[in-house]
């Protein structure tokens, strides 16, 4: 008996639209007895306006503070006293809404999730959105400001993309655009961007297609909405998403200094890359996969082990969809160093890259270790789902998961060169210093 | 039928059984676990090797790290670079660290690669070439790692409160990667003895999970087969006890908030009170509506969240309140966690019982839904000395819990004039408030 081969694997993906727009797609597996529900809105970071910073983030806390027929902080525990795992993310790109069940309680959990999507916006408080104001204040400083490079990100998006462009901002917003979140300003939000038409919602578990849809039309049936939606058709159309703003990579290297309380000297590096699942993207992807990431990757190798002048070294692309992504290089130098020869030395590679792109062994490796990360992406009911929902809600077209490794094999060496030499050179980068504070440097 | 506003019901599951490991023994005394899971397309690999740190000189802790960290720089196979490069192009990806009671290593591979990444594995526990200058690279490393460490507030309080639960007279007191004034003493020689010793077959135990063949022990015995026993050792673990109640106010100058650790040295899986202690902890500071998340978080918005933590070790453990206020609420916090704490004043009801074995229990087959999730949870369960069982057991034993049992335990395990404080933060704006609330904290740099 053989092991199997990565070429045949393949999930199942079975679609249907609701009349009120909501697109549903269901994945049986019936491996485990399970089921993974997944909520994707089309609506994150990116769609926040001037003064809004956040709200996106807090307004996803708010869905848990209650509706109709569930009282506030419900959802969660009581999903959670039936063997659910429960939460919910904000992105750039989305807000998602999760939860992964024994198959008994899915019927409870989508209609938890359709009745907070059909009556939030008439049952928020003024303390609830206090409450919760305070909570994410304390999530920003618990996971950003109280650790060192934690701002890094936000300092990072800023430089590459301007403050004023729907990626210069982080999901967590800043404390003053939080202070401004009303009520009001919340119910406006979520009738704006929480509608089963501008929703994916996926099933991923131990159930037939056939008893999905029926369930899901049944909890969400009578959630009004607008027209039915094709799979294909993107969200052009909604009047609150931005316009696909593309920028050209930077010129002029925009940097920022910062000194700090760190406990090395670290040096960040940004470009602007093509939107996520497009041969150019994916491109860069590879390329900064042989520049930064894992034991064989040249910045580990020259920084950390040749030249010795970094703690750590590594390159990544965040995939993000509305234009543009965003291209990432981080160094750490060793304590008590200036910071300068990392940055140097990492500088020197990105230039090489640059030039010549990384040789056929590197592609190769880069593409297997891909392989790998996007098996263990889908291994898991709950991540599966989340992949489904993203491909559905960006790409419109959920089935793409099973082309993806295909996508990515078909890369070749010439467009990983020409995508380095397009996107990645060195001076169409932005860069983040943080050195140590004077009385911090010591030791 | 029911309205389309009417709660649904919801079916209650039957108790999941989690499928045991297929086992081989080889003749060297080197154990096999195999776990076959269809559809896992990423086998999951882990080798426990039975080297607890409590075995290290005391002068140069952090050797066994050291050790387990340039096992991947080299083998007599494939030298230097070589190594790493013939492992990646599998797709492979090493992981694993020198924990208390174990070193491991770990691997994740596509199952069609796995022959070789076992053998890449077994290259790099028999073989490696701990050359000197890796090894002094790892030691520069770890200092510098021990340098990040001691920047984070929350993982500075994790520190602080281990060591105000453990005497020092034990290992687990301290960071398991050693302190700089160990780490820096690490020689080259002192690695190779420690890998001559306590990388051996016998004791080491190797998981594997994924969607396998029935090749697979014959793989695992092709390659760890001819692994030779050296000379007999002797392996002792530790069996820490309980330190008396310490209070400790690390100041972080300027912090934005303050990090909390309020408890006690806790149990191990075999104390016949774990069950208990699971569920309690659950009520407690598990559930997002528990008491701790409850009030600190939900009604005074407090905390980003407010937990009860239960960590095992092979014998003993630590439990402990964990979480991160803003500065002006700390010394209320904590105060009030303590209140909450004191369950003999506000016993456990039969429905948060009910909600903890509930959850505990609905959430397992997800959790060991994937090779990674099996191998991990085996990794930690043999690391601490526990059958793999275990699972099986005290899914059932959490049925038996009642609100009685539960609520005698934490009365047991944390009486509220008997824990230990641990809070990082601006020691300027938090000793007078702490002290005002009735803690004498001592303040440490």
């Amino acid at each position: 008996m053989e092991y199997v081969p990565e070429s045949v694997i393949a999930y199942p993906i079975h679609t249907r639209s609701l009349p009120n727009g909501l697109r549903v797609v269901v994945s049986p597996d019936h491996s485990v007895p399970a089921v993974a529900v997944n909520l994707w809105y089309d609506v994150g970071s990116r769609n926040e306006r001037p003064g809004e910073r956040g709200w996106a983030h807090l307004f996803e806390h708010l869905m848990f503070s209650g509706s109709e027929h569930v009282a506030s902080g419900e959802h969660l525990n009581a999903l959670q006293a039936v063997g659910g795992i429960v939460n919910a993310t904000t992105w750039f790109d989305r807000t998602n809404y999760f939860e992964t069940l024994p198959v008994g309680a899915l019927e409870l959990a989508l209609w938890m999730e359709a009745d907070r999507l059909a009556t939030l916006p008439d049952h928020l408080t003024e303390a609830a959105v206090d409450t919760q104001r305070e909570v994410v204040k304390e999530e920003k400083r618990q996971r950003y400001d109280n650790v060192p490079y934690g701002d890094a990100m936000e300092h990072l998006v800023e430089l590459a993309f301007g403050p004023e462009h729907p990626y210069g901002h982080t999901t967590i917003g800043s404390m003053a655009d939080l202070d401004g979140a009303t009520v009001a300003g919340a119910a406006s939000f979520f009738r704006t961007h929480y509608r089963p038409d501008n929703a994916v919602l996926t099933l991923v578990g131990d159930i037939t297609p056939k008893e999905a849809f029926k369930k899901a039309e049944r909890a969400f049936g009578k959630v009004p909405g607008g027209a039915a939606r094709t799979f294909g058709a993107l969200n052009s159309s909604r009047p609150s998403s931005p316009a696909n703003p593309s920028v050209p990579p930077l010129a002029g290297t925009p940097t920022r200094k910062l000194s700090g309380r760190v406990p090395a000297a670290a040096t960040y590096f940004a470009w602007r890359l093509p939107p996520r699942d497009t041969p150019a993207f994916d491109a860069c992807d590879l390329a900064l996969a042989a520049l930064g990431a894992g034991q064989t990757s040249r910045l580990h190798q020259r920084l950390v082990r040749e030249q010795q002048v970094a703690a750590g070294a590594g390159a990544s692309a965040l995939p993000l969809i509305a234009g543009n992504s965003l291209g990432l290089v981080q160094v750490r130098s060793l304590p008590g160093d200036g910071g300068a020869a990392a940055a140097a030395a990492a500088l020197a590679e990105v230039e090489r890259l640059a030039e010549t792109g990384p040789t056929q062994a590197e592609l190769d490796r880069a593409k297997i270790q891909f392989e790998r990360e996007w098996l263990t992406q889908l291994s898991r009911f709950d991540a599966r789902a989340d992949t489904i929902s993203a491909f559905a809600v960006l790409h419109g077209d959920p089935e793409r998961i099973n082309r993806r490794l295909d996508e990515v094999r078909s890369i070749n060496l010439d467009d990983v060169a020409r995508a380095c030499a397009t996107y990645l050179q060195p001076a169409q980068r932005a860069q983040l210093d943080y050195s140590q504070e004077a009385d911090h440097a010591e030791g | 039928m029911r309205k389309a506003d009417q709660r649904p019901p919801v079916k209650a599951a039957p108790l999941w059984h989690f499928p045991e490991p297929a086992k081989l023994w080889l003749d060297n005394g080197f154990e096999v676990l195999a776990n076959h899971r269809p559809g896992q397309y990423v086998a999951s690999i882990a080798i426990v090797l039975d080297a607890p740190l409590s075995e290290e000189p005391a002068e140069i802790e952090g050797v066994a790290t050291i050790t387990q960290r340039c096992l991947d720089e080299g083998t007599r196979t494939h030298p230097g670079a070589g190594f790493a490069e013939a492992l990646e192009d599998i797709g492979a990806i090493l992981g694993g660290s020198a924990g208390y009671s174990a070193s491991e290593l770990s691997c994740d591979v596509p199952v069609s690669r796995l022959p070789q990444a076992l053998r890449l594995l077994a290259e790099a526990v028999r073989e490696p070439e701990l050359r000197p200058d890796d090894i002094q690279r790892h030691q520069t490393l770890r200092l510098a790692e021990i340098e990040n460490t001691l920047a984070n507030s929350t993982q500075r309080a994790q520190l602080a409160f281990r060591a105000a639960c453990v005497p020092g007279r034990f290992r687990s007191a301290r960071m398991a990667g050693g302190q700089a004034a160990t780490v820096s003493q690490v020689t080259v020689d002192d690695v190779a003895a420690f890998h001559r010793r306590y990388y051996r077959p016998d004791g080491t135990t190797l998981i594997v999970s994924g969607d396998l063949t029935k090749a697979v022990f014959r793989e695992a015995e092709a390659v760890f087969g001819d692994w030779d026993v050296p000379a007999p050792n002797t392996v002792r673990h530790q069996s820490p006890v309980s330190r008396r109640p310490h209070c400790w106010l690390i100041d972080r100058p300027g912090a934005v908030q303050a990090d909390v650790r309020l408890g006690t040295f806790g149990i191990d899986r075999g104390d016949p009170r774990w069950a208990d202690v699971q569920v309690a902890t659950y009520a407690l500071g598990g559930a997002f509506l528990s008491r701790l998340n409850r009030e600190l978080r939900e009604e005074l918005g407090y905390t980003y969240g407010a937990h009860l933590v239960n960590t095992p070790m092979r014998d003993g453990g630590l439990i402990s309140v964990q979480g991160s206020f803003r500065t002006e609420v700390v010394a209320d916090a904590v105060s009030r966690a303590r209140d909450l704490l004191n369950v003999a004043n506000r016993p456990f009801t039969s429905t948060e019982v009910a909600d903890a074995v509930a959850y505990a229990n609905g959430v397992s087959p997800l959790r060991y839904s994937t090779a990674q999730g099996v191998t991990d949870r085996i990794a930690t369960l043999v690391a601490d000395g526990v059958n793999p069982d275990f699972v099986n057991t005290n899914a059932l034993a959490l049925t038996r819990v009642t609100p009685e049992s539960a609520t005698q335990a934490i009365t047991e395990l944390l009486p509220p004039d008997q824990l230990s404080l641990v809070v990082v933060g601006d020691a300027a704006q938090l000793a007078e408030p702490l002290r005002d609330a009735g803690w004498t904290m001592s303040v440490k740099p």
